[in-house]
């Protein structure tokens, strides 16, 4: 019996006219595709993409501090999390690990988030200016866990990790990953649902804040 | 039950109206509101358009590139002639690697393939994640009304006595709490499960990868939590590029519900790293035909670059006022009425791509400009074909276009129904029934004709003549 | 027949369309005082039936492209054509060239003709640059958008243009004005239950606008709404055909 692979594939070239004369250039024309990705077209970008990344954020319902030096990164976090009344034993993922989180009263875990933490802190890849949307790739030093489970994401986003779109943070993943993460997500604001009477309720299964610290 | 019985009850059902009338039209006001917020909209959707219709023209070369890089990430790529394949190889998995329970984010061709059901048989318990989902789920698996707001067609009273009766608790009555309640619920599902089984938005050739559109974060966590990783979805979802990708994340959201961007968009490649600290162990990917391949290259081709928005349900005229439930299968709306006869068989759902006043909104709507009404029109053509419209009909229109052809047999035909009408009306302005149009006296009043045609009176005027 | 007569901008053939011919002959002569008051000669070509419209959305290809063939013979030509009807129109401009998708001979006949036919305020208002016209209704209109003209040929501006013209029309814009009224052909007929609610919601919004009269550019959206409103109580929503409104001539012909 053939396989159900060859069964399609076989039904599929039948369909597209595929055979000896044309597999070699379509091959070729999907290679050279791949090769050179062309973008589609991308919506014209001020400036400022800082600013513009803030302002998207915000309407995605993510908060935003701009922190201009990276050592104040764990005194921001810590005073946000007071301010809004939430546990100061963050999950830290192991790229911010270099950061004196303790001098700034925090009882950090450094790592990847478990069911039972409440508060994750992670880095990001890229920024995306258009949509204001965290790009973050997993790794050994990135758990995609800590922008998961708990129920607060604090993510420091250097400022010049923001970029236009989703197109230049691919480039910048092509250009800069040796290995390609298993996981690349892209997170705009807090997980919501408007499944029940299409009404927007924060927090369906993932966090219900997002913070964002803007550094340098 | 057939389609009109269905519209009755449903038509008839005051509780789904009201349901119904709460949320029409809103998703086509966040829709244009969107659209009216982002200036390249037209030509994101031209670019959406031809990036869909590319890769269908070579499907099979860029399935097969899909394939290659798939596995050198480590994944396992399997396929399936039809649904119930893709459940007994998504059996299989959950055998191989003793899996127990399932957590489920949305996947459409999980329901083309029954794949609940069938896992249940084989001792395996689905849970489904997505909130309207889950909702169905624990609502003895009731069918999705709508392909990407499964409950639209229920309202909060109705879930919060759902919830009340199957978990127990005291009735809610406010969605946040009801939201949090199934969080609640769900969250211990995540952690325990063995599998996790998504769907596709897009299979990405260029990195091997899928990417997956969700607001609710269980698609992430179905994606990230379990030991395994199933991606179930269609043969058609190939996309060349992430810049591809990119463009058609410019227009999925913006036409599903007028978001600028879903709160996740996952692109997953591969199983667990080296090193990483989380992901699951395997990764397999099901790619199901089901019809598909036998619509390529064919009058309904272009069907196949449809990108599950949604958007051609919320402008449907049709849909908005009868519901998904009417429409008997997976899919309802616009593209359910040419998909359903497609992959179900013509004769299986002869009133569907009858049951449309090919307002063509649909097309209009679409992201990927798929011809809707065209391909309503080309199937009612076929049902003529193959002889599946009643005898009266077929004769009925061939009577008519036969005296349509010949002027002078018109002529007489015309003065002949103009009398008829105007002896039913007994000289008022309206006729209220007519025998042999019950469907429109039904529903509403019959204008009388004028006393004489257009072409009377001119000939009459021409010749100088007084009426 | 002539060139039209001295000082005429030039022929235009009329395509009356069947339901007109049937139903509503006041329309068609509002029609031709129309493109007359804009300085053409409409000429009546009197073989004209049925543009084939209701075999095409049928799957009668076969029956469509009979009266397709009859059509462009009887209108080919002449240098503009136009009609009544948003549907009509739209069916001879954007589907007759489909219908011969095999005939180039044919195709090339249907995509000449198509070029040049016209509903027939996009025909006064884009084509004849009309801002006048010989109506004087007066009251609150409201304007239904039918779909062929609005989707297929993108007639929306046009019909408020000239309603705007006159001065003692007060235009309202009732909410959903594009959305369909149900009427769908044979699926009025063949689906009674869901058309009658779809119309219900179209008379519901020209109630919301709170105008005495709704105008429109189809005899079959003009049916289905005048007999549901009639059907539901209401004796004094006035629905005319946007011919008849802007000719000024509602009651005078045909009845």
């Amino acid at each position: 019996m053939s396989s159900a692979r060859d069964d399609i594939l076989g039904a599929l070239r039948c369909r597209t006219g595929r055979g000896p004369d044309n597999a070699a250039a379509a091959c070729a024309h999907v290679e050279r595709t791949i090769l050179q990705p062309r973008s589609g077209p991308r919506p014209s970008m001020p400036e400022d993409l800082v600013a513009l990344f803030v302002e998207r954020a915000q309407a995605m319902i993510s908060t935003v501090d701009l922190c201009p030096d990276p050592a104040q990164v764990p005194a921001r976090c810590a005073r946000w999390l007071r301010e809004q009344g939430l546990p100061l034993d963050p999950v830290v993922a192991p790229s911010l690990a270099d950061l004196d989180w303790r001098g700034a009263g925090l009882e950090v875990r450094i790592g990847a988030a478990g069911g039972g933490d409440r508060v994750g802190v992670t880095g990001c890849f890229r920024a995306i200016a258009e949509t204001g949307t965290l790009m973050l790739c997993s790794g050994p030093d990135s758990p995609a866990v800590n922008s998961l489970l708990p129920e607060t994401h604090v993510a420091v986003v250097p400022r010049a990790h923001i970029v236009a779109d989703m197109e230049a943070a691919w480039q910048a993943a092509r250009a800069e990953l040796a290995v390609w993460p298993r996981a690349v997500n892209f997170v705009s604001g807090p997980s919501r649902t408007a499944d029940i009477e299409q009404t927007i309720v924060l927090g369906a299964h993932g966090p219900y804040r997002v913070h964002l610290l803007i550094v340098g | 039950m057939y389609f009109v019985d269905r519209v009755r009850q449903r038509l008839d059902d005051t509780e789904l109206q009201r349901n119904l009338k709460r949320t029409r039209g809103r998703n086509a006001a966040s829709r244009a509101a969107a659209v009216a917020a982002f200036t390249d909209f037209d030509a994101v959707r031209t670019r959406a358009t031809e990036i869909r219709a590319s890769v269908l023209r070579d499907l099979d070369i860029w399935l097969e590139r899909f394939e290659q890089k798939a596995a050198e990430t480590g994944a396992t790529v399997l396929w399936a002639r039809d649904g119930d394949e893709a459940c007994r190889l998504i059996i299989d998995i959950a055998r191989r690697h003793g899996v127990r329970t399932v957590v489920k984010s949305k996947s459409m061709v999980s329901e083309e393939a029954g794949l609940n059901a069938a896992l249940e048989q084989a001792g395996i318990r689905p849970v489904e994640t997505d909130l309207g989902e889950y909702i169905l789920q624990i609502n003895d698996n009731e069918a999705p009304s709508h392909i990407i707001m499964p409950v639209i067609h229920k309202s909060k009273e109705q879930v919060s006595e759902l919830f009340a009766r199957v978990h127990g608790t005291a009735p809610k009555t406010d969605i946040e709490d009801l939201t949090r309640e199934a969080r609640e619920k769900l969250r211990p599902e995540f952690l325990g499960a063995d599998m996790g089984l998504s769907g596709g938005n897009f299979l990405i050739a260029e990195t091997g990868s899928v990417a997956i559109v969700t607001n609710e974060g269980n698609g992430r966590l179905c994606t990230t939590m379990p030991r395994v990783h199933v991606a179930l979805t269609g043969i058609e979802k190939v996309v060349p590029t992430l810049d591809d990708l990119s463009t058609l994340l410019r227009i999925l959201p913006r036409s599903a519900t007028g978001q600028a961007i879903t709160n996740y968009v996952s692109l997953l490649t591969g199983p667990k790293q080296a090193g990483d600290p989380d992901g699951p162990e395997h990764m397999y990917f099901v790619l199901v035909d089901g019809g598909r391949a036998d619509l390529l290259g064919g009058d309904f081709e272009s069907m196949l670059r449809c990108i599950r928005c949604g958007a051609c349900m919320n402008h449907c005229p049709v849909y908005q006022t009868v519901g998904g439930h009417s429409y008997g299968w997976v899919y309802p709306g616009p593209m359910g009425s040419v998909l359903t006869p497609l992959y179900q068989g013509l004769d299986q759902a002869l009133d569907l791509p009858q049951a449309a006043t090919l307002c063509n909104q649909c097309s209009v709507v679409c992201p990927v400009s798929i011809p809707l009404p065209e391909l309503m029109r080309k199937l009612r053509e076929k049902q003529v074909e193959r002889g599946l419209r009643p005898w009266s009909e077929r004769l009925g229109m061939r009577l008519w276009a036969w005296v349509a052809a010949r002027p002078w047999l018109y002529a007489i035909g015309s003065r002949i129904a103009v009398r008829y009408l105007r002896w039913l009306a007994e000289g008022r302005d309206r006729i209220q029934v007519m025998g042999v149009a019950p469907g429109w006296t039904s529903q509403r009043d019959f204008p009388a004709p004028a006393e004489r045609t257009f072409r009377d009176l001119y000939a009459a005027q021409r010749r100088g003549g007084r009426r | 027949m002539s060139a039209g007569a001295p000082g005429s901008r030039g022929e235009v053939g009329l395509f009356v369309t069947c339901l007109v011919d049937l139903m509503r002959p006041s329309v068609a002569f509002a029609a031709l005082k129309l493109i007359e008051a804009a300085g053409y000669t409409a000429v009546v070509p009197e073989s004209q039936t049925c543009c084939g419209q209701p075999g095409y959305n049928s799957g009668d290809t076969g029956a469509a492209r009979m009266l397709a063939r009859k059509l462009i013979a009887e209108f080919e030509r002449f240098p503009h054509v136009v009609a009544p009807s948003g549907s009509c129109a739209g069916t001879v401009r954007t589907h007759y060239p489909d219908l011969f998708a095999d005939e180039p001979e044919w195709r090339a006949r249907a995509e000449a003709l198509a070029a040049k036919t016209f509903e027939l305020t996009q025909f006064l208002v884009d084509v004849a640059c009309v801002t006048e016209v010989p109506g004087d209704f007066t009251g609150s209109v409201t304007y239904h958008d039918s779909c062929s003209g609005l989707r297929e040929l993108g007639v929306k501006r046009q019909p408020r243009a000239l309603l705007d013209s006159m001065p003692g029309v007060r235009r309202i814009e009732m909410p959903d004005c594009e959305e369909c009224c149900g009427f769908g052909g044979l699926f009025s007929i063949k689906y009674p239950d869901i058309s009658g609610a779809i119309v219900q919601r179209k008379c519901d919004s020209i109630h919301g606008s709170g105008a005495c009269a709704v105008a429109l550019g189809d005899l079959g959206c003009m049916m289905n709404i005048e007999g549901r409103l009639r059907r539901t109580g209401d004796e004094f929503t006035r629905v005319i055909h946007i011919a008849e409104l802007l000719a000024g001539m509602p009651d005078e012909a045909g009845g």
